[in-house]
């Protein structure tokens, strides 16, 4: 047995570390010194739930404190939304889960189920469970702890009775402690099973036994499929990929067993023979697309290590074989078939390249869209799938453990919502490049470089289940993300990435009376790319309360309107568009009523909320004005359905920034409560409200939207900044389609440039930076983030609270 | 043709290696198979013979022990039993030579999954026809091979089986008499209780009698005492 921190995960580490015990940036406030412990936050936090009952007739905690949105109009925090801190003794809370990886709508849960209504809170949980760790405890063991009843593993939140039994935390069993398990390897003392690292941590892995392996642990297996019909070529994505995969293809995860294989189609299927031995790749071509079969069975996947050179040779001559090609026909259906059959074997992961709407063989599609009423139309059609056959298709590769991966690169309409069902169920991701071209639209070309980069070399899983337990009383009902529901509460995973995040819907069953804490506990099995099966384990505990004061004082506002989010992604394809907006509208005037009427002692007039709360009507405004449910606007439908994938499956952190983005103003950036990693000073400006009458037209403004970033520069910008950081003489030099800042040797560059850097490194994809000014073309897209102004179709966050003040007060 | 490899160590049965299966295409479920492959690591021990071939139905297991390692393939029984154990005592030399040494020190299941890659290819030299006639050699090393044990696998998991059944009558049978034991001790104690009860109520019987036969008398001899006594009051 032993203990190991490994070396990968020491990369990069002091930024790294303070990240994760600290302060990101989108958490936690910042914190100059790297080793200072995450600060206790104010309100009822300190106390035992007991206590704060008491309290809050004397004092009322910050949380609590009544603000009237209609009076204060600056409610965004100097820094960053801090999640809020669940009222558990200090010792617990210092070893609970961090709330980046696992998070609950409400830190403080309800004792009944009618009190859960009468708050008019949506309860449930976040989760991002394969998050890239800088420190991760890894624990090899022959025996793995866990409760002889509900499977439970042996948790920081269990009590032990003496030093021989310890007391499940979830369905309260009492279980032996076994002989093995007396013994702590870190201190190297015996029995103290309390010491142990399973009962230390929260978050932790285990090297799973051969208990927990149906076959042998399968090896790393990519397949690539791209399209090569006439309009996938015009694009010029080939050069991209191919370009992409010769520059990576060291960078892989895996080992030796690695193995890769190549597909390419447009109205027929071509395969390569990659085998050991052939002086160059062997193209075969499939014609008979009614009938897909494989040409050759055991030279299509080959070991990527032994077959490196001809699989650097197909790569480079790719681009150039089908430059003349005239086929405009596109037999993805086919493709994707021939994909299953050539990984079934062994599973793995398959990334499909598509840049048009299929038009042949089984999952052809016809356009759905109609150009003309895409802002007009009452009530948004089309956003489920035209046909089952991609489902069905996905749930097979599922079954046999392949993942379906989906870029799409397209200018035309390509039904998303159809095609996106492969990697939903498939649990794979989709990524989406609007008008894709090589010359048109070389920001795309970049983010897209980049967004391939991160994809090829981050961490990945293979042959992946997920189980989320929680304690006797709740009940788990609803999974948002992608991924399939094998049995009631084992999702099944193909593939599990760094990146994908998830979210489940809870009630409470029975009364949790007589409960100080209940505790969530998220299991994640696979096989890593070096064939080792491992189980990573989370595990959360809150503690129970039974009044609505408690309930509202610990509802964490973000982790909410995330998981309202994914719900009305559900609502608006089950029901309509205009039913989820009205569900989000309501929710918010719902639980502010339910403060007034249940929480509030004092009526005042206004449209009150507490504190903790008070952002929430302006997330719910900006959710209205989201590209996924904004109507009015003019919305392409496949903008619409990814935007919607995106709500669905990103991690809270991305969610946040993609329903309200951060804007800072960086002409005048200074040192002063500037942040210190690793020799670095990141300047830390205020977050402005997103409103155009924060912009100046002497500034400059830079706003992060997750997966873009825009710098908006005024028209009489301060010159020095436009000399000293973007390297032009005065504002109308400013190019139009500006994605760089210059490599400067001024202050001022430096600051920008390490402030932007840092932006870029708290997410793993990479955020495109658009230079715009008042004639640029994306100017539309940065103003239509200005959720709190007043557009033709939608209210000004203003109105919005008036017309929630109206609802709330009848 | 080769359907499993499975390389573990005797010891404890902790699978070693493995080669993925590869016959999904022809439909056939090999689950049940890879189950039993477990359990036979699991079942054989130093004493076990050092190349045996288990007769599974339609599929053969062979396995080869060597240096407390098992090396196990699983073949359709028509497949030629020469090949299969040409192919085992190849990955044999490989994979001592590889990893023999550290072999003992291991504890995570499947350490050297990367010899799957060396088990795949040498697969491939053994089920290629063309490729089989160079191998030529494997004719004259293997003469013996009819000599080799040929056992089922039924009973050879059951032998452990019916040994475990016997095991657990023993231990019923041993509970059992423990069981007679203690109803014997505790029937004494009834009996003694009994006797002890019987005796009891015989004294108190006995008592009651007595009581019942001389109180009376007693009485009597009171009263006519007292009728002496107060005779002289009567008198007075």
């Amino acid at each position: 047995m032993y203990i190991a921190f490994p070396g990968s995960y020491a990369e990069s580490l002091v930024n790294q570390i303070i990240n994760w015990q600290c302060c990101p940036r989108s958490l936690y406030s910042p914190v100059n010194c790297p080793n200072f412990p995450p600060q206790p936050s104010a309100g009822p936090a300190q106390l035992s739930p007991s206590l704060s009952g008491l309290s809050l007739q004397s004092q009322t905690p910050e949380a609590l404190r009544v603000v009237n949105l209609l009076q204060e109009r600056n409610l965004l925090p100097l820094g960053p939304v801090t999640p809020p801190t669940p009222c558990l003794p200090q010792d617990l809370q210092k070893i609970n889960c961090h709330p980046e990886v696992f998070r609950s709508t409400l830190t403080s849960i309800p004792q009944t189920q009618s009190l859960l209504n009468k708050a008019k809170l949506p309860l449930g949980l976040l989760l991002h469970p394969f998050k890239d760790l800088s420190q991760l405890p890894v624990v090899t063991s022959s025996t793995i702890v866990r409760c002889r009843s509900c499977r439970t593993y042996i948790n920081p939140f269990v009590t032990f009775l003496d030093q021989r039994r310890w007391k499940c935390n979830l369905c309260y069993r009492v279980n032996d402690v076994p002989e093995e398990f007396m013994y702590n390897p870190v201190s190297r003392s015996y029995g103290e099973p309390h010491k142990r690292p399973e009962v230390q941590n929260a978050t932790l892995e285990f090297i799973a036994p051969s208990e927990y392996m149906l076959r042998p642990p399968q090896p790393a297996v990519y397949l690539i499929v791209l399209d090569v019909s006439h309009n996938a070529v015009e694009t010029g994505y080939l050069d991209v990929v191919c370009q992409s995969l010769l520059e990576n293809i060291n960078a892989l995860p895996g080992d030796s067993r690695t193995k890769i294989g190549f597909i390419t189609f447009d109205s027929t299927i071509h395969f390569y023979n990659l085998q050991e031995g052939l002086s160059q790749p062997q193209m075969l071509i499939v014609s008979d697309i009614e009938d897909i079969f494989l040409p050759t069975p055991d030279s299509l996947l080959v070991n990527l290590n032994e077959c490196k050179e001809l699989v650097q040779d197909l790569l480079r001559s790719l681009p150039q074989m089908f430059g003349k090609t005239m086929e405009t026909q596109c037999a993805l259906g086919p493709a994707l078939q021939a994909a299953f059959k050539l990984l079934s074997a062994t599973g793995g992961r398959v990334s499909v390249f598509q840049t048009q709407l299929p038009s042949l063989g089984v999952g052809a599609l016809k356009s759905r869209e109609d150009p003309n009423q895409r802002a007009s139309a009452k009530d948004i059609q089309h956003l489920s799938p035209a046909t089952d056959f991609y489902k069905k298709l996905a749930l097979d590769c599922s079954g046999q453990q392949v993942a379906v991966d989906l870029f799409l690169l397209s200018s035309q309409y390509c039904d998303l919502a159809s095609l996106g069902c492969i990697s939903r169920y498939s649990a794979g991701s989709v990524y989406y490049y609007p008008s894709y071209h090589q010359q048109h639209n070389p920001a795309g070309v970049e983010c897209f470089q980049k967004d391939l980069k991160r994809y090829l070399t981050r961490k990945i899983g293979f042959e992946a289940v997920m189980r989320i337990r929680c304690s006797k009383g709740l009940s788990i009902h609803t999974f948002h993300g992608n991924f399939f529901v094998r049995s009631t509460d084992l999702l099944s995973l193909p593939n599990v990435n760094p990146d994908a995040g998830f979210a489940v819907q809870m009630s409470i069953e029975e009364n949790l009376v007589d409960m100080q804490s209940v505790s969530f506990q998220a299991a994640l099995l696979y096989t890593s790319s070096k064939g080792e099966r491992r189980i990573r384990v989370h595990t959360m505990c809150l503690p129970v309360v039974n009044s609505l004061s408690d309930i509202f004082a610990g509802a964490d506002v973000q982790a909410i309107t995330c998981l309202l989010a994914s719900m009305a992604v559900d609502r608006s394809v089950t029901a309509s568009l205009s039913d989820a907006r009205d569900a989000m509208t309501n929710a918010s005037i719902d639980s502010l009523t339910s403060f007034r009427t249940s929480v509030l002692t004092i009526q005042q007039p206004g449209l009150l909320a507490p504190a903790c709360l008070r952002l929430f009507p302006l997330y719910i405004l900006a959710l209205l004005k989201q590209k996924a449910f904004r109507t009015g606007t003019s919305t392409r439908l496949d903008d619409r359905v990814f935007a919607m994938c995106q709500l669905k499956y990103q991690p809270l952190a991305y969610v946040m920034l993609m329903i309200h983005p951060a804007l800072y103003r960086v002409d005048d950036l200074t040192d002063e409560g500037a942040l210190n990693v690793s020799e670095r000073t990141i300047p830390q400006p205020r977050v402005q409200q997103l409103s155009v009458e924060k912009l100046s037209r002497d500034g400059a403004f830079l706003m992060d939207a997750g997966s873009v970033i825009y710098l908006w520069i005024g028209r009489n910008c301060n010159p020095n900044f436009l000399t000293q950081v973007l390297g032009l003489p005065n504002y109308a030099a400013v190019p139009l389609n500006m994605n760089m800042l210059p490599e400067l040797d001024t202050a001022e560059s430096q600051r920008t440039r390490v402030f932007v850097g840092w932006l870029r490194e708290q997410r793993p994809f990479f955020p495109i930076l658009h230079v715009i000014r008042d004639e640029s073309p994306l100017k539309a897209s940065f103003l239509q983030n200005m959720i709190e102004d007043r557009t033709e179709s939608a209210l000004s966050y203003y109105e919005f609270l008036l017309h929630i003040q109206q609802q709330v007060s009848k | 043709m080769v359907l499993l490899t499975m390389i573990a160590r005797v010891a404890d049965g902790l699978p070693l290696a493995a080669s993925m299966q590869e016959d999904e295409q022809s439909g056939r479920d090999l689950q049940h198979y890879q189950s039993q492959a477990k359990q036979l690591c699991r079942k054989l021990n130093a004493q076990s013979p050092n190349r045996c071939t288990l007769e599974a139905g339609v599929m053969s297991f062979h396995y080869v022990l060597e240096h407390g390692v098992c090396y196990l393939a699983l073949c359709e029984a028509v497949f030629p039993k020469r090949l299969v154990f040409g192919y085992l005592e190849d990955l044999q030399t490989e994979f001592h030579e590889q990893h023999g040494k550290k072999v003992s020190t291991v504890s995570r299941p499947y350490s050297f999954i990367e010899f799957d890659t060396y088990i795949q290819k040498t697969k491939k030299t053994y089920i290629d026809s063309r490729a089989r006639r160079n191998l030529g050699s494997i004719n004259t090393e293997l003469q013996d091979v009819q000599r080799i044990m040929v056992a089922n696998i039924e009973e050879v998991l059951q032998r452990g089986e019916a040994l475990s059944a016997l095991d657990t009558k023993a231990s019923n049978l041993s509970s059992l008499s423990k069981k007679y034991r203690s109803d014997a001790k505790y029937l004494n104690t009834r009996s003694t209780y009994a006797k002890i009860a019987a005796g009891a109520v015989f004294f108190i019987t006995l008592i009651v009698y007595l009581s019942c036969v001389l109180l009376p008398f007693i009485t009597w001899r009171r009263t006519i005492l007292l009728q002496f006594e107060l005779a002289p009051d009567l008198t007075i």
